[in-house]
């Protein structure tokens, strides 16, 4: 080590304290992020602490990885530079509980499952279930604005994030948003930092607002004999006053992969509510089922722990593509067809918001990117966008992981960059456009 | 400062015979919005009628530094749409088409001009409606919607203009027409539509947005509950709130107001009445049902004067009522009022209504309320005698104070009205240096030039547009650097 970086390391063990900071060989090798390990790994115990790294980051011109649970590190461009990975894993604590105003306050490195635990005996929730995630961070998740299968009903973490706390590049410590359900009080800054991927600033603390657990759930399964079928059954439950939970479709691949029927298509659905309406609901969706020639199964309790696991696990390559709901089907299709050389094609789909996950086994990184380009080609028209959310090394490289931004909407987001982060010390050159 | 000649004559070139106002008379109707405290009027007012003709306006504007402020239906709260610096006032009246109704994926695309209930209207057979309902949706513009965020009495559980945007067209400061966001969600990169919404034209100039549709809920029901004093009542909204329903609007009318009520037209609430509660459910029938009857028997078990459960629509009309002339009856109260938009966490009503008394006794003010007492969203009116200076400096101090004590409860300056040149003055009370040093920035981005809607959504520093100065970490000494 040179005499320069022996000297930060010990400026950044001054600040962290000595157990908050990691050089040896194997704590690096195992913050690696795309391959590439830090040089440090610093594990703040507080947000000033946190923000102080960050100050000294900046200064030095090191470029610092945020990092929640790690579930996500390969969302993004390879990195060409990591020196610090600021593990935010110590930033834990379920900072306050307000069951009457239906808010809770944490900081960033509190996992979905840790509040959930909490939350429950309230009968409340916060209804995100990006999968895996009871162990990843709530930070991690608004970073990376990743969603689940409850979104058809209560949107994204762009909907439930009220406040947020956050270390600017410089180190400066900010806030946005408010503590209450309801303010536009100056700029909403937590819409701006959900889904930057740490890029302009660290989140420290999330205010978010919480929802009551329902009295009631129950989900089923319909079998279906074609993608068509489960997206003319879902836009029927769509087009109608039924409130489902969740809506999703799924290939023959995902139906197998979750030990649910075999068929060519389905369609799960759960809803949520006081008993007699969860009732009322299933009969008009086993009506719906009927006409349309589907074979309904109710499912149990467990199913959606399951469900998780399986998304959570899927793929060694998994891409997400967003379309508009009226062309699930076909959008499923192209998936299965780009993707049909890599081997069994898991997809799934938020048939509301015709978001889709495809999750495709080991294969060679040209193939996968020219499916990408396959389905970028066919998403173009619409506005679409095909997002490489796990994938080789080795395709992230090759094809870029976001998909082009129109050049109007770019220069506004470099605008951002160069305003909030000059000196590229946050996450460089992991996201849109090489930002 | 009058627009120089060059200026003005580009100006009529793009937007055509009539399509600018520069005649004095023809001004001063621009000259507020319904914050008539502030006036401003602009030195011309242009109509455009396309997106291009708005871009081009502001290549004008920008080269001849002249300031920008758009301008819907007019009938924000908080003096957004005036022109307090003079120059051009983009009037989208012109610009009031739905430009696509696209329902099997759920949303329409609308130029921001168009009433808000409108879009409603064109959807409501088919089964469909545009969620945000501020009290004004009858004449108040989407694209104001968009620009300060608004709420209404049903965002509570449906969320406020945010949530329903899913995209905009947008001419930025630069003079650049950019899409934001669209029919798909999930675009990667920063969610600038989301940062946009409620930039209160600080950003740009909205030229169309793309809204989400809502499904129309099987059932409706009202429960109307009077209570003795608006404490019980306060405390009878977190029963409700705690007991897991999300009611579609939970409102609450206080004494002075029902008073005013009872003296007009009437809608009959119960004499000796301290507050009055407005519980709206809606969804699936049976949830409907089960919830209103919980709604009620909570009313009752909490000492309720009266509750009633509207059978009908027509029942339901007449409960709501009263809430919707609430405004206008406070007219019968005073000649003029100050009108707050303060949020206090939920849990904390009783205490801010207690407080908010002991603020009108000490200022011997009367303080009437009509809110959105679900969300914790006070619009307290500090009625005051305009034609007494004395008074409106004693409101001023009463309305600063009840502010105060809002943020202390951890509260919110503003929920739903926005900030305009009104409350962004207040924004100190709840953000620091820090944050407000990032809001300058952010809004550098867009507007580099410092045209757009200036004066607005944020305080003007002492020293400069940039003078607040964020604490960075004190990093210790050492041999690094």
């Amino acid at each position: 080590m040179s005499p320069a970086a022996r000297a930060l390391a010990g400026a950044l063990g001054a600040l962290v304290g000595p157990a908050g900071i990691g050089e040896s060989e194997a704590a690096r090798a195992a913050a690696a992020v795309d391959g590439r390990p830090p040089r440090w790994v610093v594990r703040p115990r507080t947000v000033d602490e946190a923000a102080a790294v960050v100050a000294l980051a900046h200064d030095e011109g090191l470029a610092v990885v945020p990092r929640g649970a790690g579930t996500a590190l390969g969302l993004g461009v390879p990195p060409e530079r990591v020196d610090v990975v600021l593990d935010l894993g110590g930033l834990d604590a379920i900072l306050e509980h307000n069951p009457e105003d239906m808010t809770v306050t944490v900081q960033a490195g509190v996992t979905g499952g840790a509040l959930a635990a909490r939350l429950a005996g309230h009968r409340q929730t916060l209804p995100l279930d990006p999968p895996g995630w009871a162990t990843r961070t709530l930070g991690g998740i608004a970073a990376t604005a990743a969603s689940g299968p409850v979104r058809a009903r209560y949107g994204t973490m762009r909907d439930l994030l009220l406040g947020v706390r956050f270390v600017q590049a410089d180190g400066v410590i900010t806030w946005g948003g408010a503590r209450v359900v309801k303010s536009v009080t100056g700029y909403d800054i937590p819409k701006l930092l959900v889904g930057s991927l740490g890029t302009l600033a660290v989140l420290a603390e999330l205010t978010l607002r919480l929802h009551p657990l329902p009295d009631a759930q129950a989900t089923c399964v319909v079998a279906l004999d074609g993608l068509e079928e489960a997206q003319a059954l879902a836009a029927t439950v769509m087009d109608s006053a039924l409130q489902p939970s969740r809506l999703e479709v799924l290939n023959a691949g995902a139906l197998r992969a979750s030990n649910l029927p075999p068929a060519a298509a389905g369609v799960v659905a759960s809803f949520g509510s006081v008993a007699p309406a969860v009732r009322a609901q299933q009969a008009a969706l086993a009506g719906a089922a009927a006409r349309a020639r589907g074979r309904l199964e109710t499912l149990g309790p467990g199913f959606w722990k399951s469900y998780d696991r399986m998304l959570a696990l899927t793929g060694s390559t998994v891409l997400r593509i967003a379309m508009p709901a009226s062309r699930l089907a076909e959008t499923l299709a192209a998936a299965q067809a780009a993707m049909a050389d890599v081997g069994d094609v898991v997809a799934t789909a938020c048939a509301p918001l015709g978001v889709v996950r495809v999750g495709a086994g080991q294969a060679e990184a040209p193939a996968l990117a020219d499916a990408v380009q396959r389905l970028r080609a066919f998403v173009a028209g619409d506005g679409g966008s095909v997002v490489v959310e796990r994938g080789p090394v080795a395709l992230r490289a090759a094809v870029d992981p976001w998909g082009p931004v129109p050049a109007a909407a770019l220069a506004l987001m470099r605008g951002l960059k160069q305003e909030f982060d000059p000196r590229q010390t946050l996450n460089p050159g992991r996201f849109v456009g090489g930002i | 400062m009058a627009l120089s000649h060059e200026v003005a004559s580009e100006l009529e070139r793009i937007l055509g015979a009539g399509g600018l106002v520069l005649t004095p008379e023809g001004r001063l109707v621009y000259e507020c919005d319904m914050h008539t405290f502030y006036k401003g009027a602009p030195d011309a007012v242009a109509l455009p009628a396309r997106a291009e003709q708005v871009q081009a306006i502001v290549r004008v504007c920008r080269a001849a530094k002249v300031p920008i402020v758009p301008r819907g239906s007019g009938t924000g709260l908080i003096g957004g749409a005036m022109a307090p610096q003079g120059g051009v006032m983009v009037s989208m009246n012109r610009m009031a088409s739905i430009l696509e109704v696209d329902l099997p994926n759920r949303c329409a695309t609308v130029q921001p001009g168009l009433i808000n209930l409108w879009l409603t209207n064109a959807v409501r057979e088919r089964g469909w409606f545009f969620a945000p309902d501020p009290s004004s949706q009858m004449v108040s513009s989407i694209g104001g919607n968009v620009s300060t965020n608004a709420g209404g009495p049903h965002c509570l559980k449906y969320g406020i203009t945010t949530n329903h945007v899913l995209g905009l067209e947008v001419v930025t400061g630069h003079g650049e027409l950019v899409q934001l966001g669209g029919k798909t969600v999930d675009r990667p990169g920063y969610d600038l539509t989301g940062v946009t919404v409620g930039s209160e034209g600080t950003f740009g100039l909205v030229t169309a947005i793309t809204v989400r549709l809502t499904h129309l809920p099987e059932a409706v029901k009202t429960v109307l509950a009077a209570f003795r004093t608006v404490v019980e009542a306060s405390e009878t909204v977190s029963a409700i709130i705690a007991s897991g329903m999300v009611p579609a609007a939970l409102e609450m009318l206080d004494e002075a107001i029902i008073s005013a009520i009872n003296a007009g037209t009437g809608a009959g609430y119960p004499e000796g009445a301290g507050a009055v509660l407005l519980i709206e459910l809606d969804g699936p029938s049976a949830e409907v049902e089960d919830q209103a009857g919980r709604a009620a028997a909570m009313c009752r078990e909490r000492g309720a004067l009266s509750v009633s459960v509207a059978r009908d629509e027509a029942e339901r009309a007449l409960l709501w009522k009263g809430r919707k002339e609430a405004a206008g009856a406070v007219g019968r109260l005073t000649a003029a009022y100050l009108l707050q938009d303060a949020v206090v966490p939920r849990s904390k009503l009783p205490q801010i209504m207690r407080e908010m008394v002991a603020i009108g006794e000490r200022y011997r003010l009367r303080i009437a309320n009509v809110f959105h007492a679900g969300d914790g969203n006070l619009h307290p009116m500090i009625c005051y005698d305009d034609r007494r200076p004395d008074e409106l400096a004693r409101a001023k101090d009463a309305n600063e104070e009840l502010l105060r004590a809002c943020i202390a409860l951890g509260g919110s300056v503003t929920g739903e009205h926005g900030n305009g040149l009104d409350k962004s003055k207040n924004l100190p009370l709840q953000y620091a240096e820090a944050d407000l040093n990032f809001m300058y920035r952010l809004r550098r981005v867009f507007d580099p030039d410092h045209l757009m809607n200036p004066g607005k959504l944020l305080p003007t520093h002492p020293a400069c547009g940039e003078g607040f100065r964020p604490q960075r970490p004190v990093l210790p000494a050492g041999t690094w650097v």
